[in-house]
């Protein structure tokens, strides 16, 4: 699953220097060079992993640690924080509100799983009391009605789309207007995949924004993505200006460091996660209890004051 | 750059300390193109084989010497071995020589890949560039799972046709609805297609994880009952080092003496000069890559372009 294998190189790479019997500044170098492997093969973007290998060297600042001190709970402590910072952007998400019209817009990239997770996603706060439905906004891939139809009718979540108009602003538009009217609580609107090369396609997606006015933008990041993952997400966060990001395929082997990257680039929280391609494959996901659960941390919990 | 790729000018034997440094520099702009790790490392050690006791030239820098080093390891690694003139094979298998022997028969293409890498819009995208071969392609829906999967193609299908037509092709849609097996469907599509004088039969497959056992091992008895001529996978440019692992269990998915016989890196428009999947994918399997997917129509697909795919890389 994502992260757990780079989880357990850090813990290994920590724990081993810090059970050596000589704790000196190169088995510390050692232990950062291990970490910072770890994060390069997770496909953590370079740069990044440039800058934590700084931050950790300048927060534990091994030259000038006093003697008598716990090493092994100050490099601890300085990893760890390193990676909650990564995935902590300790930026609030929108939370929805009962009894008004909670507008919702999904945009990522091509076959990111946005149409799964719209479904995935309405479906959730369908069980928790709210009235949802679904709006699909692509006009453009082949099927890509079909699909969320199909969907919607097996999770009986009401949808609205069109076979005949090709302009997604409007049957954006048209969706949430009738929706809204009939006192919907949560409007999830899909969208088709887009890429920041294409500039006509992040206008069309400004200008659905720009109809449906969503009280919350989503970015949907299949966990497998590479180094594209910070241009891709910077590009969709200064058109889009998302206000949270679902990491998809989370079930698959994937490391899910670009995703997380991609966190780090936009100071946007992560707030669920795809674990199949079924209904009920989406989890929660809080970043803190993440990563302690991640490096089998348990006992750190009385170190960090969060 | 220049901190990185330390400059040593002129007349002298290289040792691995004077590499090492350039090496490191080279291996982090490999990593940034994205190509994966694991393949970075082992370009940038067939590298340092290549050059550790070469004599350099006068004014010749450690920098240029690698980069000229790196460039022939891409190129090599990128050459196919073999010829993939797709359109010829196809021929020998359609209307084979009387020499051979060989009964006339339908060529078979099927395409496998993990979720949402493009599997359906690039088959879509072959049966363009056959239809303008004037060839008779059947297309057979066999993602029997996903969601709007068949509606997918249908629409494609119904394109395709309308294009097709006008180029002298001929395409039509076999399918057989959600829920039924998929090497079923595949079959009775090759049997259909052999009665029905096709040419090629272009199978669908559903997403799978390259981690999933069950959907994996299912791959075997696909193989066994479509009896495919071309297993090609479609690996997205935009997947990280999970690329290697796809590319390596999906070849070893279709049981003892079947093979991948290809790739297809799609989405190649998404990535600038982060073109690194395609070396990453190759270095796995030393399977070669047969299209790139650059876009969302039709007409978006190109052969491997060696020299275009080095230089971005080097840039
Ligand atoms: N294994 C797994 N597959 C998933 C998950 N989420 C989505 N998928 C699959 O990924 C593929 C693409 O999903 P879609 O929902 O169609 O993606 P999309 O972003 O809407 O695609 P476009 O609209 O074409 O841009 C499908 O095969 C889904 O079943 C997940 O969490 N796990
Ligand atoms: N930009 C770009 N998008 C592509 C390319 N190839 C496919 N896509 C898009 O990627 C998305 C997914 O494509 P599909 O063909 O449905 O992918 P798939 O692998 O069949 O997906 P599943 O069957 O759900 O596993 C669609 O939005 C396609 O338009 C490409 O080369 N470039
Ligand atoms: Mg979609
Ligand atoms: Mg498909």
């Amino acid at each position: 699953m994502v992260l757990q294998d780079l989880g357990r190189r850090i813990n290994s790479a920590v724990s081993d220097l810090t059970r050596s019997a000589t704790l000196d500044e190169k088995a510390f170098d050692n232990m950062i060079k291990e970490i910072c492997s770890a994060l390069l093969e997770a496909d953590v973007n370079v740069k990044l992993v440039g800058t934590l290998r700084k931050s950790i060297k300048q927060s534990v600042n091994f030259k000038e640690l006093p003697a008598g001190v716990n090493k092994k709970r100050i490099i601890q402590k300085a990893v760890f924080d390193e990676l909650v910072k990564l995935v902590d952007p300790h930026a609030e998400p929108f939370k929805p509100k009962k009894g008004r019209a909670n507008v919702i817009m999904f945009v990522g990239l091509q076959g990111s799983g946005k149409t799964t997770t719209c479904t995935k996603l309405a479906r959730w706060y369908q069980t928790r009391g709210f009235k949802a439905c679904l709006v699909c906004a692509d006009t453009f891939r082949a099927g890509a009605f079909d699909q969320l139809k199909q969907n919607a009718t097996k999770a009986k979540i009401p949808y609205y789309g069109s076979l005949t108009q090709t302009d997604p602003v409007i049957v954006a538009r048209d969706g949430v207007e009738k929706f809204k009217k009939e006192r919907f609580e949560i409007i999830i609107v899909d969208t088709s995949g887009r890429h920041r090369q294409e500039q006509e396609l992040f206008d069309e997606m400004v200008q659905i924004q720009g109809a449906v006015k969503p009280d919350q933008t989503i970015m949907v990041l299949d966990s497998s993505i590479g180094q594209q993952a910070e241009a891709q997400s910077k590009a969709f966060k200064a058109s889009a200006d998302f206000g949270a990001i679902i990491i998809t395929k989370t079930d698959g082997n994937a490391s899910g460091g670009g995703a997380i990257s991609a966190v780090a680039a936009t100071h946007t929280p992560i707030v669920f996660i795809g674990t199949g391609e079924h209904m009920l494959d989406l989890e929660r996901f809080a970043p803190q209890a993440f990563i302690s659960k991640l490096l089998g941390m348990g006992d750190m919990q009385g170190l960090v004051d969060h | 750059i220049s901190g990185l790729f330390r400059n040593v000018v002129g007349g002298k034997t290289l040792t691995k300390q004077d590499l090492d440094k350039a090496l490191k520099g080279m291996e982090d702009h490999l990593l940034k193109k994205n190509v994966a790790r694991e393949a970075a490392m082992r370009l940038c050690e067939s590298v340092e084989r290549e050059l550790i006791g070469a004599k350099t030239g006068s004014f010749q820098s450690v920098d240029s010497i690698i980069r000229t080093g790196m460039e022939s390891a891409l190129r090599k690694i990128l050459t196919p071995t073999s010829s993939l003139d797709l359109l010829r094979e196809i021929q020998s298998v359609t209307s084979p020589s009387i020499t051979s022997l060989q009964k006339p028969r339908p060529y078979v293409i099927s395409i496998v890949g993990v979720n949402g890498v493009g599997k359906s819009t690039n088959l879509s995208k072959i049966c363009f560039f056959l239809l303008q071969n004037k060839f008779r392609v059947l297309i057979a829906a066999c993602d029997t799972f996903r969601s709007g999967a068949v509606e997918q193609l249908r629409v494609h299908a119904r394109n395709l046709k309308e294009l097709g037509e006008r180029e002298g092709g001929y395409v039509e849609l076999y399918e057989k609805g959600y829920g039924k097996d998929a090497a079923n469907i595949a079959k009775d599509a090759v049997t259909f297609a052999a009665q029905s004088n096709f040419d090629v039969v272009l199978i669908d497959t559903a997403g799978r994880r390259h981690n999933d056992q069950r959907l994996m091992s299912s791959l075997e008895k696909f193989a066994k009952f479509a009896q495919p001529d071309k297993i090609l996978m479609v690996g997205e440019a935009l997947v990280g080092t999970d690329s290697v692992q796809q590319a390596r269990n999906f070849n070893a998915a279709f049981g003892t003496g079947r093979a991948l016989d290809g790739f297809i890196i799609s989405k190649c428009d998404t990535v600038g000069d982060m073109v690194g999947t395609l070396v990453s994918m190759v270095h796995a399997t030393g399977i070669p890559v047969l299209f790139l997917g650059t876009g969302q129509h039709y007409s978006d697909l190109r052969t491997l372009n060696v020299s275009w795919a080095t230089n971005l890389l080097m840039s």
